[in-house]
């Protein structure tokens, strides 16, 4: 298997978690496809690190899941709060500001 | 022009300015505690402006040259941006300066009595000292971003000033109509500043002269006509006319001070101040004297229809503002002779909208002429100051009007070809109009049967009022042969436009003396036949020429404005939008209407939903990605 | 196999430790310290570290070197723009620990655990309790801004780019009042900025793939040397997706009127300064360094964005009714100006020409006004908090002179009126973009300040001449700190405009990126 199907496999599982994001309406489900479309990313860098030859692909894969980690817990309190407040995990519901 | 630093007095020009700056800043931000002499330090200051201007200038007049240039700090001086602030007091400079003091401290002093009664009088005092210092540092900059600095400000000043009674709608209304129409004209004129910035790197007056020739015509060209636009926004010219009839709703020392003396001026100096770029642009020069002509005919013909004694004369100041620009238009031969009558018309016009005043003050705020008549008797003094200023404005002889217009026909005149004699007709045409449409205010106002109502019993105003209206009258009566005549004031402006050649009379100047005086008196003549001899109904009569009623609707100019932006403008929205265009309303004009509709309509697309907003950032990113690829590509 | 550590030369290093050391220090004071003297600890804290932050910037002033391995770049744009984002973010601290004018001392919620509208919640509303996390939050936040600027390495961009928005999303969602609306902000907000951050980073990995480095510098050897090709062009596109996201440059500002109006005020106010400085500063960093030697690639992209963002923001700010959410779509139209000013250059070799210094200046001249004008915001109140509808502020000049005096002058710099920040600012980038010929774009500029100077100018005319509403709001005396930030910015906003020469000419002079 060439370089190729990795890269357009990953632009694949980008494009998904795009979609995803567009039309997912748990607040939940969006932020795993904003995770999806990291980890494509991901897939990205190593398979770019291997082609090219360097190492640092794969240690920018490293740093992206850290961040990528950070991100889960800020972003679950936040979605945490206002479901609590709302019962309901529904970014359509989240309104209010318009116009 | 060669300018020297300045010394001793003149250094010191700078507090012309900041003397009324400081009056505003101490009336707007003392709040009430100022409210019982807060008048009286708004005028002190003006009054003690002027008297340093006058010391100023008389020390000038010593200097070699004419010409002082006070440094007073650095704007901004990095690399290649470069902009000093200084003054410039030169001949030019130090002529208004010495009108819009004069002028100003007359009427900030007929002001203490015209807003006695007005509980809002201390900030009236502080909008007239913020114009008054806005104005002063227009004509004084020695560049033109800091006539740009003074050209908003006086913009600022009169927007505030003709909204100041703005619990009247229709204040509101002229005001914001001001604003938009102003804006239009700002923009031609910042658009300038960064072409000669763009083209010569500097806006310094000296700089920029001593650079454009080097300039391409058609840049030359641009620049004339943008300098123009700003000048026609500011000056209530053709195109941008209607916004000055309305700026009367503001307070009538507003009028006399901003619509009539100073302000509206304002186009004319930057005009003639421009002079060594629209000497080499005879392109740029055509249009300003088209504008010119257009301008000072429209407005003779339409004050002949209005029945509003502001309106007329303020249709009046739009036609004599236009005989100015025709005679900057002409070029050298003009320029002295334009601010000639800049300024006698800075005496009688100020004098004729204070005396208006004077007669609403009696009348009870009044304005229809139709519900005055007989005030003769009345109001005396108001009758003779403002009968003085009516004859020097139609060119009576020997009065200021006939030596400072007759100097603008002659030089039309001098042209010599074909647009010369075109150009004088139009002139003495617009004179004969202009005798007629203010007689026939004076048959309407001051002659007649009285047409007031029982209730009204008209007073002449208190002696704070009538004095500064005393003073202008004695300058209408003089200041035209005083300035043609005894102190020629195209000697004193040489050091700023050179020597205009001296051009060949095509027609004896006795003779267009006395063919202008002739028009002028069948002017006067055809009003008395038409108004002067029988009953004015009090109502104005519906059966009319068709030429009446186009007048009576300014020519239709609101109707064109309507026609020509509005109308497109709605339907640039339905086309946009694909909807009615039901939301909007009351909007000030066209533009205005299709921003706002656009503004809602684009506003719908900020859904509230976030995964409309990610949908529109994928689009967008989508759209960044083809473009740059269609980039690289192509 | 070994590996090398790093050459890191601390004193360059410095104003970021400072800020980052703060934080720390601020985490671990919110872990062990006392509850009753956290809020002042807290505040000198956060303020030690940003005001050593920007002191330490200063004393850099010259420096020129790469560092960390080439990860980090510390030259005079990058140490202005630090020391821009340090000083501005010291003021917006001060305006989060106001505690005179909320009836409940603070502006941020005290738990923001419990649900908005929950009994509980209305309990805490009337306790003296004040919540502290924001300061280490913010610091970080302010820290992150600040490596931002510096980031010579796409990675670096991209951890920096994390560092300063994760805190971001957490305390736009802590407001005291009205909490609905506000973790409907930080929803979104987060939500968004996360999208925006995959593109960044697929934009990383695609420029990685096709030039083999994510520094700058090889980035930009790469790239002239026609390596990558279309591999290349999409990683920039997708790199400045993520960068005018943060910047809140139309079509990419959705989230921006809906954050500003939602986010308590302060932070509001933190983020449109702060934020915008930061963003830009990457933004110019990554086209002149890296993409330098591509300029006609992005130019046209940039010359588009522009015009899209000056437009949307200054027709869609002319109906808006709420001023926060106006002033939210003035920040996407003071963007397109901004981007104006970064077309002005010729970016030869280590020169950049007359845009790069007159972004700086302009980025601390807005951020300042901005900052003011929102602090002014939060002086008017009603009983439900702040009074943000444009109808409640009728007539507020004969309520409190003082204060529609200083709006009105913010408004008036934000209109671009001579004599203050905004118009020097206005002045040196359309000057800037006209001088490398786009002139179009300039013109463009002219007519949305035009239109953008109505609604600002309304404001004004609705303060000064409309008659104040019978119910209408109070305007609350500031503490020390918000009277220290009203003062500030209302000087400089004058200085700037009256006096520019000095801070222009540091700009031009600090005008230097190195790597």
């Amino acid at each position: 298997m060439s370089v190729t199907h990795y890269l357009v496999l990953a632009a694949i599982l980008f494009t998904i978690g795009a979609v995803g994001v567009l039309v997912r309406r748990n607040a939940i489900v969006v932020f795993m496809c904003i995770e999806l479309m990291l980890n494509s990313v991901n897939l990205t860098l190593v398979t770019f690190a291997r082609a090219t030859g360097t190492i640092d692909g794969q240690i920018m894969a490293f740093f992206v899941m850290v961040v990528a980690a950070a991100e889960v817990v800020v972003g679950l309190a936040i979605i945490m709060s206002i479901y609590r407040t709302r019962r309901s995990a529904s970014v359509d519901d989240a309104n209010l500001l318009k116009y | 022009m060669d300018t020297v630093a300045a010394e001793g007095l003149l250094s010191a020009s700078w507090l012309v300015i900041a003397l009324p700056l400081l009056g505003a800043a101490v009336l707007l931000l003392g709040g009430r505690r100022t409210d019982a002499w807060g008048h009286l330090l708004g005028t002190a200051t003006v009054v003690a402006a002027f008297v340093l201007g006058l010391l100023c200038t008389v020390q000038l007049a010593g200097v070699e040259g004419h010409a002082v240039d006070a440094e007073l700090f650095t704007f901004v001086s990095t690399g290649s941006l470069d902009v000093g602030a200084g003054l410039l007091v030169d001949p030019l400079s130090a002529t208004f300066m010495l009108l819009i003091t004069g002028v100003g401290s007359l009427i900030h002093v007929y002001s203490i009595g015209y807003m006695a009664h007005d509980p809002r009088r201390r900030r009236f005092f502080a909008y007239l000292n913020l114009f008054v210092a806005a104005m002063l540092l227009l004509v004084l900059g020695d560049n033109y971003v800091a006539l740009y600095v003074g050209w908003e400000g006086v913009g600022l000043a009169s927007y505030l000033l003709i909204a100041f009674w703005h619990d009247r709608p229709s204040a509101a209304t002229a005001a914001k109509k001001a604003f938009v129409m102003n804006r239009v004209g700002d923009v031609g004129l910042a658009l300038a500043i960064f072409v000669m910035f763009a083209q010569l790197g500097t806006v310094s007056y000296e700089g920029v002269f001593g650079g454009v020739g080097a300039l391409a015509g058609g840049t030359l060209t641009a620049l004339g006509l943008l300098l123009l636009l700003g000048a026609c926004g500011k000056s209530g010219q053709f195109p941008l006319q209607a916004w000055l009839p309305d700026a009367m709703e503001g307070p009538t020392p507003v009028s006399a001070l901003i619509h009539a003396a100073t302000m509206v001026t304002a186009g004319v100096y930057l005009i003639a101040r421009s002079a060594p770029i629209y000497d080499l642009t005879p392109t740029a020069r055509g249009v300003v004297l088209a504008v010119g002509a257009i301008t000072l005919l429209y407005g003779a013909i339409v004050g002949c229809a209005y029945d509003d004694i502001k309106k007329v004369l303020a249709y009046s100041t739009v036609s004599q503002i236009g005989y100015m620009f025709l005679a900057v238009g002409l070029g050298p031969v003009g320029y002295a002779a334009a601010i000639a009558h800049l300024l006698t018309h800075g005496f009688f016009k100020a004098g004729l909208f204070l005396g208006a005043g004077s007669v609403m003050h009696a009348m009870g705020d009044e304005v229809d002429m139709r519900r005055f008549g007989g005030l003769a008797r009345r109001l005396p003094v108001t009758f003779v100051t403002f009968g003085l200023g009516y004859l020097a404005l139609i060119g009576f002889p020997f009065l200021s009007g006939y030596w400072t217009k007759d100097a603008i026909i002659e030089a039309a005149l001098d042209r010599g070809d074909w647009a010369g004699w075109l150009l004088g007709g139009v002139a003495v045409l617009g004179a004969g109009l202009t005798a007629f449409y203010m007689t026939r205010l004076m048959l309407m106002t001051f002659f007649g049967r009285p047409r007031w109502t029982e209730d009204q019993h008209p007073h002449e105003s208190p002696s704070v009022m009538t004095a500064p209206m005393v003073v202008l009258a004695v300058g209408s009566v003089a200041a035209g042969f005083l300035l043609v005549q005894v102190f020629p004031l195209d000697t004193w402006l040489e050091p700023v436009f050179g020597v205009p050649e001296e051009a060949e009379h095509v027609v004896a100047p006795a003779l267009v003396g006395l063919v202008v005086t002739a028009v002028m008196a069948l002017g006067v003549l055809a009003a008395w036949l038409f108004v002067g001899r029988r009953e004015v109904p009090e109502v104005a009569p519906a059966r009319v020429s068709p030429v009446v009623r186009a007048a009576r609707r300014a020519l239709y100019a609101d109707t064109v404005n309507e026609s020509l932006f509005m109308r497109p403008g709605q339907w640039l929205t339905r086309a946009l939008v694909w909807v009615d265009n039901r939301g909007v309303d009351g909007a000030v004009n066209g533009l205005a209407a299709t921003l706002g509709g656009s503004s809602s309509r684009l506003g719908r697309a900020q859904t509230g939903f976030v995964r409309s907003y990610a949908l529109g950032m994928l689009g967008g990113a989508v759209v960044v990605a083809g473009a740059l690829l269609a980039v690289t590509a192509g | 196999m070994t590996i090398e550590a790093p050459d890191l030369s601390l004193a360059a290093l410095a104003p970021l430790l400072f800020v980052f050391g703060a934080a720390c220090i601020g985490v671990l004071v919110e872990a062990f310290g006392p509850r009753d003297s956290r809020h002042p600890v807290q505040v000198a804290v956060a303020l030690v570290g940003t005001l050593g932050g920007l002191v330490t910037t200063v004393l850099l002033a010259g420096t020129r070197e790469v560092t960390a391995g080439g990860a980090l770049a510390v030259d005079g744009a990058g140490l202005f723009l630090q020391a821009t984002i340090a000083g501005l973010g010291a003021l917006s601290l001060l305006l989060f620990a106001e505690r005179n004018l909320d009836p409940a001392r603070s502006a941020f919620v005290v738990s923001a655990a419990v649900p908005a509208g929950s009994v509980r919640d209305r309990e805490l509303l009337t306790v003296q309790r004040v919540q502290t996390e924001v300061y280490p939050l913010a610091t970080f936040a302010i820290g992150g801004m600040m490596l931002f600027v510096t980031a010579n390495d796409l990675l670096v961009m991209f951890v920096a780019l994390e560092v300063l928005s994760l805190p971001l999303y957490l305390i736009s969602g802590l407001a005291r009042r009205r909490r609905l609306l506000s973790q409907e902000a930080a929803v979104k907000y987060f939500l968004l900025g996360s999208f925006a951050s995959a593109f960044f980073l697929y934009g990383v990995a695609l420029v990685y793939g096709a030039t083999g480095t994510v520094r700058l510098a090889g980035v930009r050897e790469a790239v002239a040397g026609a390596e990558g090709g279309t591999l290349v062009v999409l990683g920039l596109a997708l790199l400045v997706v993520g960068l005018l996201f943060k910047a809140s440059v139309a079509p990419f500002h959705t989230w921006t009127p809906d954050v500003y109006q939602g986010a308590p005020t302060p932070v509001t106010a933190f983020m449109a300064a702060c934020t915008k400085v930061a963003a830009f500063g990457a933004i110019l960093r990554l086209l002149y360094v890296a993409f330098g030697t591509e300029e006609w690639t992005w130019r046209p992209l940039v010359y588009g964005v522009a015009i899209v963002s000056m437009v949307i923001g200054a027709v869609l700010g002319l109906t808006q009714t709420d001023l926060k959410r106006m002033l939210a779509y003035s920040s996407v139209a003071h963007a397109g100006f901004l981007l104006t000013g970064v077309l002005g250059l010729p970016a030869t070799g280590d020169a950049a020409g007359s845009g790069l210094p007159a972004v700086m200046f302009y980025l601390l001249a807005y951020g300042l006004t901005t900052l003011g004008a929102f602090a002014v915001l939060t002086l008017v109140r009603s009983g439900e908090g702040e009074a943000t509808h444009l109808s409640q502020w009728a007539g507020l000049a004969q309520r409190s002179p003082l204060t529609a005096a200083v709006m009105s002058l913010f408004l008036l710099a934000l209109a671009g009126i001579p004599l203050t920040s905004g118009f020097t600012g206005k002045f040196a980038v359309f000057r800037a973009a006209i001088e490398d010929g786009a002139w179009p774009l300039a013109l463009v500029a002219l007519l949305a300040s035009a239109v953008a100077a109505f609604f600002y100018l309304r404001v004004i005319v609705l303060m000064y001449f409309s008659e104040p509403a019978v119910d209408g709001p109070t305007v609350g005396v500031p503490g020390l700190p918000t009277t220290i930030v009203l003062a500030v910015t209302a000087a400089a906003t004058l200085l700037l405009g009256i006096v520019p020469g000095a801070v222009l000419g540091l700009a031009d002079r600090a005008a230097i990126f190195v790597g």
